[in-house]
């Protein structure tokens, strides 16, 4: 019984982590212009970040390591510096995203302007992690975040063809817009598979001090939770197809457009709804991410670090995450364009995974690590998988941005 | 034991096991007509960039000198003799407390981390 609530709290956090701005845009804008051809990119995106998490789970869970303090030790500090500096920048650029998305909420409800409000949404961010414990900031947020779920409802109600929906789970090639077809795949796939997703997780595991016994419930989690993201996302595609597309809203470039999505099924209530799914998912995205930049930092240099420990018992660890914090509010603040910045954020991500992902194959096959609890061959075939994904996703990423970017 | 593999870079900590940073080199002695001994390990941004070149590891250490006094322009060491346990983590009986290792912490707490209400 202790064990299902568990792993139920579990896959409600994952979907916290999971559901942020880069999905939310990146699956609105790819079922405006395409409809459901591109629910493929989700589900793919869902396989491997499930096997992803996975594995950084079991790799806390056994040898009582983050996924960052792996990479350091087995690796060295020489080869640690890339990814930590590719994931420090990334990591910072969704979490400017992430508060641009609290900052667009804040508009739509209010009506002020949405620069107004990123360093509100910034300083209250910070001061729940100032004062909050781990488990509040996991638990609490991401019940909140079930709102999300009206998505699903939503798509539901929309009735749509489900014969379509599962062809479009299917690869195919694009009919029309080539270069923004694959650009939005790439998009899709670096909001699915986001590095500070997995490493959040293994932090997490050591926070909640697992230990071999939850080899199990971190399997449980890591698929359910991870599905059920990934059906929200898909619920988010389907309505922006039906809905969007379906009143001439091809482009989504504005994001005044999007809450348009759930008004046809709740009417007023959809407005709401919209605005509290933005706001939570982002605001729960903006704690995860600004933790993780501490967990990274302290982490990679050795410091005492813990959620749960007071500010002034790690002051280096607490430190980060206030300037990230504040310092990933300037950009929303000076007017930089949310969801011009996310879709940029969501590319590069996917620029960045083969440098997180590569030690895997290693940390993941280390008896010293792991022992007997190492990959087998389907876990080592998916990370080889991510790894070759990762490569051309970092290959076409950047040309992509500059003929398929909006 | 291998030095790089299971001593260079593992997490250290105190008795209290306080984690108090990563080993970030290590100092060998070597005497005449014997093998090399490890003497000590060393902890800390100067070390750390030796590591990634002279001019890093030259910039580091005038920055720290410049902001904390000369005492702090060359790495902490923690003699090997120290050393009580070596798993997932390194342990040496020293406590942190009594080193200079956390001044920058200190600092920080005193300075900024502490001024701040709810800290």
């Amino acid at each position: 019984m202790k064990k299902l609530l568990e792993i139920s709290l579990g896959v409600v956090t994952s979907v916290g982590g999971f559901l942020e701005v880069g999905s939310m845009a990146t699956a609105a804008q790819a079922g405006a212009l395409f409809g459901f051809q591109l629910i493929w990119a989700v589900v793919l995106g869902t396989i491997c970040i499930i096997f992803l998490v996975e594995m950084a789970g079991r790799f806390a869970a056994v040898s009582h390591h983050t996924i960052a303090d792996g990479i350091r030790e087995r690796f060295g500090f020489n080869a640690f510096i890339w990814p930590l500096i590719a994931t420090l920048l990334v990591n910072f650029l969704v979490l400017s995203a992430e508060i641009g998305g609290v900052a667009i909420a804040a508009e739509l409800a209010t009506g002020i302007g949405f620069q107004w409000w990123a360093l509100p949404a910034a300083f209250l961010a910070w001061l729940l992690l100032w004062k909050g414990t781990f488990g509040l900031i996991e638990k609490g947020v991401s019940m909140l975040g079930l709102v999300t779920l009206s998505f699903v409802v939503a798509a539901v109600m929309l009735r749509p063809e489900w014969k379509e929906v599962a062809v479009g789970a299917v690869p195919s090639l694009p009919r029309h817009d080539t270069a923004k077809y694959w650009f939005m795949a790439v998009s899709i796939l670096g909001a699915s598979i986001s590095p500070y997703l997995f490493m959040f997780y293994s932090s997490g595991a050591i926070e909640d001090q697992w230990d071999k016994s939850y080899l199990g419930t971190n399997r449980a989690i890591a698929g359910l939770g991870m599905s059920f993201g990934g059906t929200i996302s898909v619920g988010v595609l389907i309505v922006a197809a039906l809905v969007l597309g379906a009143h001439g809203v091809t482009e989504v470039d504005d994001y005044n457009q999007l809450p348009l999505m759930l008004i046809p099924i709740f009417g007023f209530w959809g407005f709401v709804l919209f605005v509290a799914s933005l706001a939570i998912a982002c605001f729960g995205a903006a704690l995860e991410v600004a933790l993780q930049q501490a967990y990274l930092v302290a982490q990679g240099f050795g410091w005492n670090w813990g959620e749960d420990l007071k500010p002034r018992d790690d002051p280096g660890f607490s430190l980060v995450y206030t300037l990230t914090l504040f310092l990933a509010a300037v950009p929303i603040t000076l007017g930089l364009d949310p969801l011009k910045l996310t879709i940029f954020s969501m590319a590069l991500t996917a620029a960045s995974l083969p440098l997180t992902v590569v030690p895997f194959l290693f940390l993941l096959n280390d008896d010293r690590y792991v022992g007997e609890h190492r990959n087998g061959v389907v876990s080592n075939a998916a990370v080889i998988f991510v790894i070759a994904l990762g490569f051309v996703l970092a290959v076409v990423s950047i040309p992509l941005q500059i003929f398929g970017g909006t | 034991m291998q030095l790089l593999r299971d001593i260079l870079d593992k997490q250290v900590v105190d008795r209290e096991q306080v984690k108090i940073g990563k080993v970030d080199s290590i100092v060998a002695e070597l005497k005449p007509g014997k093998p090399p001994r490890v003497s000590a390990v060393e902890l800390g941004s100067i070390a750390l960039a030796r590591r990634l070149g002279s001019t890093p590891a030259r910039w580091t250490a005038k920055l720290a000198a410049g902001l904390s006094g000369k005492q702090q322009a060359r790495p902490h060491r923690i003699t090997w003799n120290k050393v009580r346990d070596i798993g997932v983590d390194i342990e040496f009986d020293i406590d942190v407390r009594r080193t200079r290792i956390f001044a920058w912490q200190d600092w920080l707490r005193d300075h900024v981390v502490g001024r701040i209400p709810g800290a």
